[in-house]
């Protein structure tokens, strides 16, 4: 089945910061829900392993992300795919950092998936709740960590 | 009809059901019962694409786990075994239990694996990799045939299985001549029966004797013989136990893939091996999907309401691979014309192949949509002059003084009288007072309508469309059986050759060799010899055991009663015409008499005593053929079943117009199925038959998104009707013997479920026919109606 998603997000660090912050495996590994790992395999270029669960199905995922069509600091697209015996999904989503006057950054992202495999069979009903729940962990992760980090307005 | 010209005894009467007693108190004996040293347990990994080649499968891990034994693929599978049998001539359509080299629909098994337990195969099948390449799929049905779809098997070349056009009769003549004619057409969703028991099988090989024991949760004509062919071994090496209860089937018990991969891996690995599904696997890759059908149909008509003739095609998406479903285009052929007495019918059956769950038998076998379009079109005949929707369906009844009444499809009608049916409901519900109840409701502001609904439930199940739609298959019987013992000790056991799903076959059986041996029906033992050692049986489809294993059991009784009878009359010294047989005993016309003890004594004891010739011991055998059956079809035309029950629905629905939730209020269905042999059981399969028919008309839909994933696997998405839902239902029965049958019964497996559906979708067309709208696709769910309404009640507000 197809998934939308899109939003936005403001930050108080600066769009370089946000941006670097997004370039960093190692952050998204902290930051991605359910992350276990991730390696490169090229520049820009990364296999993951993920532990899931979408109602009553769970499971591993192995999958591959990609960044593109990079314009730094500011628009990048991720693809995204990946596949586990409980489903499989793929989809290219792209993001914006704008400036704000107040030094912050906002980040504008939208895109589109698809799901398929038991995750869309069984899960279909509650799949966007879902998502949009686990993005909000990714940006709670995040908001998280740059607050942590080092030089990060607090 | 060879009925007693003495009142019945047995038959009819209200005895309890014999099976019920070990099934309320949860003693059946299920597949999940058997539990045999040693076994092992089998997972399944299944596509998650409709359509995807197979690159390569990564077992390693999966081997490397805990308990795990083996790892099958579909390459393996397809090396030692020969694919499933199809009855279709479409030998580049192959199916095989695990897909080999692409999986063709979503949910379709890709490997096995086998370890010590259900939860450790099941952990293993996680770590199974299955590098897909997935390919264009198409799950449209009108798509599949478009030339540029892609092809579900490209090997076959195209993805239509079957396209046949029947004429039987003037059609163009008829057309021509009457006075109106319109068109329309509607849609039966693809639903099904689902039992509470998956399928299930345990299979074991012994390698000494040579033998593959089976017990399933079966219920499938030819069974063994298709394990044999797919295994590649005698058919007397494989012995399938049929005291396995099975728990609910209606035609999706079919398990021959399950069946061979686990008798293929319980030989391979030299121990028993169980595959029982779970609940996913079954909605999605069990054989749980049923008729997926469109219907275009045009019908001719005159002013006084009298249908002429009628032309329907029938595209049904059948799914990734044959299965049984063209059949289910050909069944009906043998009730084209309902009721009615439609002179002429053209009929298009196409059989079209897309990346869905592949479609089996359900309950009908494809009757129940076929009677949703003809009722469809009788009320649009109705609603097209104006006229009432009962008086148009009187106007075309058969009469009752018509019969055997021959339909242009070549199917003799054994007997029925739709008028009195239809009259008794009418008066129990009392349709003038529905009517006015119905524009009460109006007046309130909710919607209201009524339903109808009249239809046959043809019975007997022979195969005549097998050679009717593949001229290649020539068969013209499927035989039933039963063999009757009296042992040294004058108690009586009998066979029956078939597991059950429900049906109360041991009821049936004792019932009539009580009636016709005139015994307590109680003391009569039923037993079911596993397949070796049993006599021919097509198990219990298309609405047949009453028919079959009860003509069978009877004509067995007949030749049991004239060996008593000839035992009897040796002794008494006079001639076997002249005894008479009565209550186990032989009297003679001077009114001596020899009891049953003695009667068994002689036979099993006292050669000495037999009459001259006679064999020792006491037993019977019959095998029977299907009444009417066993020609050949000729010019498109066939007897299909023998029997032909009717039933007339009639309801009246209310739906809140915001809510668009409809609500039954009132049911009764009109029942004829000829002599019944227990009034339980028929009443059991006419309540559930509604129940199910609600559900294909309101709530249940196997529903797939464009991408081709199942959406309805589980039953959060698949929805049953509940007691919410289901209305009380009262039934007014009424009985036309069958002259083809032995007491003059006919079958009911299917009643309720053959014209629930049509009468449930009338009457919400009914309430809903002043605002314009029409809804002609099953099912009609709730939110289609308040959404439909809504749209509705809006333009007529700005207009």
């Amino acid at each position: 089945m197809k998934l939308d998603i899109g939003g936005n997000e403001t930050f108080s660090i600066s769009r370089q910061k946000l941006w670097e912050a997004l370039n960093d495996p190692d952050v998204l590994t902290r930051c991605i829900p359910g992350c276990k790992a991730m390696t490169e395999t090229a520049p820009d270029a990364y296999r993951v392993e993920m532990q899931l669960r979408v109602a009553a199905v769970g499971g591993s995922f192995e999958g591959a992300i990609a960044l593109k069509d990079k314009e730094p600091p500011s628009v990048c697209t991720i693809s995204v795919s990946g596949q586990g015996t409980l489903g499989n999904g793929k989809g290219d989503a792209r993001f914006e950092i704008v400036e704000l006057e107040d030094g912050g950054s906002r980040l504008d992202y939208s895109g589109v998936g698809e799901v398929g495999g038991l995750v869309a069979g069984v899960g279909q009903r509650i799949l966007g709740s879902v998502s949009r729940n686990l993005i909000g962990r990714f940006f709670t992760g995040l908001r998280k960590e740059l607050e942590a980090a080092p030089g990060g307005k607090a | 009809m060879n009925a007693p010209s003495k009142p019945f005894r047995f038959v009819s009467s209200n005895r309890r059901v014999r099976e019920d007693r070990r099934f309320v108190a949860g003693k059946g004996r299920y597949v999940a019962d058997i539990v045999l040293p040693d076994m092992l347990h089998v997972a399944l990994v299944a596509s998650q694409y409709p359509a995807a080649r197979i690159v390569s499968i990564d077992s390693s891990q999966a081997l490397a786990a805990d308990g795990v034994h083996a790892v099958l693929t579909g390459e393996d599978l397809a090396a030692a075994t020969d694919p499933l049998m199809n009855g279709l001539d479409t030998p580049r359509v192959k199916r095989y239990p695990l897909a080999v080299d692409q999986a063709r629909y979503s949910g379709e098994w890709v490997a096995a694996v086998v370890a010590d337990s259900r939860a450790l195969a099941e952990d293993a099948a996680e770590l199974v990799r299955v590098d897909y390449d997935p390919v264009a799929h198409v799950v449209d049905v009108e798509e599949a045939m478009g030339s540029g779809s892609p092809l579900v098997h490209p090997a076959h070349g195209t993805n239509v299985l079957l396209d046949k056009t029947f004429n039987w009769g003037e059609v163009d003549r008829h057309f021509s001549e009457a006075a109106h004619q319109l068109d329309f057409r509607v849609t039966w969703g693809r639903n099904s029966t689902v039992p509470i028991e998956t399928f299930g099988v345990v299979a074991q090989w012994d390698p000494w004797a040579e033998m593959l024991d089976v017990w399933a949760s079966i219920q499938m004509p030819k069974y063994s013989d298709q394990i044999a062919r797919a295994l590649r071994i005698p058919l007397n090496k494989v012995r399938v136990h049929q005291d396995v209860d099975v728990g609910g089937s209606y035609g999706v018990k079919r398990g021959i893939k399950h069946t061979v991969l686990a008798a293929h891996l319980a030989r391979t690995l030299g121990r028993p091996v169980r595959l029982i599904e779970d609940r996913l696997e079954n909605m999605r890759a069990g054989d749980a999907h049923g008729p997926e059908r469109i219907f275009d149909v045009s019908v001719a008509y005159e002013t006084d309401g009298r249908i002429r003739s009628m032309k329907m095609r029938a595209t049904d998406n059948v799914g990734a691979y044959a299965g049984r479903a063209p059949f289910q285009l050909g069944k009906p052929i043998g009730a084209i014309v309902g009721p009615y007495r439609i002179e002429s019918v053209r009929y298009q059956a196409r059989s079209v192949m897309t990346n869905k769950t592949v479609q089996e038998a359900v309950r009908g076998f494809g009757q129940s949509p076929t009677n949703y379009a003809i009722e469809t079109a009788v009320d649009k005949v109705a609603a097209a002059l104006g006229m009432d929707r009962l008086e148009v369906r009187r106007r075309n009844f058969i009469e009752s003084d018509q019969f055997p009444y021959l339909i242009p499809s070549g199917t003799r009608y054994d007997s029925g009288d739709y008028h009195t049916v239809a009259r008794k409901v009418v008066d129990a519900i009392d349709y003038k007072a529905l009517i006015e109840e119905r524009d009460r409701l109006r007046g309130e502001g909710l919607l209201a309508g009524i339903g109808i609904a009249s239809c046959l439930e043809p019975s007997g199940g022979n195969s005549s469309f097998e050679p009717l739609l593949n001229e290649k298959n020539e068969t013209t019987t499927w035989m039933d059986s039963c063999r009757i013992n009296v042992d040294g000790l004058g108690y009586v056991t009998a066979t029956i050759h078939t597991t059950s799903a429900g049906q109360g076959h041991e009821t049936l059986t004792s019932t009539v060799l009580g009636e016709v041996l005139e015994i307590d029906p109680e003391r009569i033992q039923i037993v079911r010899p596993d397949t070796l050692s049993s006599l021919p049986s097509n198990s219990p489809v298309g609405s047949r055991m009453a028919i079959m294993l009860g003509g069978a059991a009877f004509k067995a009784a007949e030749k049991l009663k004239q060996q008593l009878v000839a035992i009897g009359a040796h002794r008494l010294g006079c001639e076997a015409d002249d005894a008479r047989y009565e209550a186990g005993a032989v009297i003679a016309p001077d009114g001596k008499r020899i009891e049953w003890a003695e009667l068994v004594n002689i036979a099993h004891r006292r050669y000495h005593d037999l009459p001259p010739g006679m064999t020792p011991g006491l037993e019977a055998t019959h095998i029977m053929q299907v009444p009417t059956g066993g020609k050949l079809p000729e010019d498109g035309r066939v007897q299909m079943y023998p029997c032909h029950s009717f039933e007339f629905h009639m309801l009246l629905v209310a739906i809140d117009p915001v809510l668009g939730k409809p609500e039954i209020r009132r049911y009764v269905i009109g029942h004829d199925c000829g002599t019944v042999i227990n009034p339980h059981i028929v009443k059991g399969m006419t309540l559930g038959g509604i129940a199910h028919g609600l559900g294909a008309a309101l709530l249940e839909e196997f529903a797939y998104d464009a991408e081709g994933q199942l959406l309805a696997q589980s039953f959060m998405d698949y929805l049953l009707p509940s007691s919410h839902e289901v209305p009380h239902v009262e039934i007014v029965h009424h009985c036309t013997p069958s002259p083809f049958t032995v007491f003059g019964q006919k079958g009911s497996g299917e009643s309720g479920y053959l014209g629930a559906p049509a009468a449930i979708s009338g009457a919400i067309n009914d309430a809903v026919r002043h605002l314009g709208i029409g809804f002609h696709s099953l099912p009609i769910r709730i939110s289609a109606i308040g959404d439909t309404v809504a749209e509705a009640s809006d333009t007529l507000k700005k207009d």
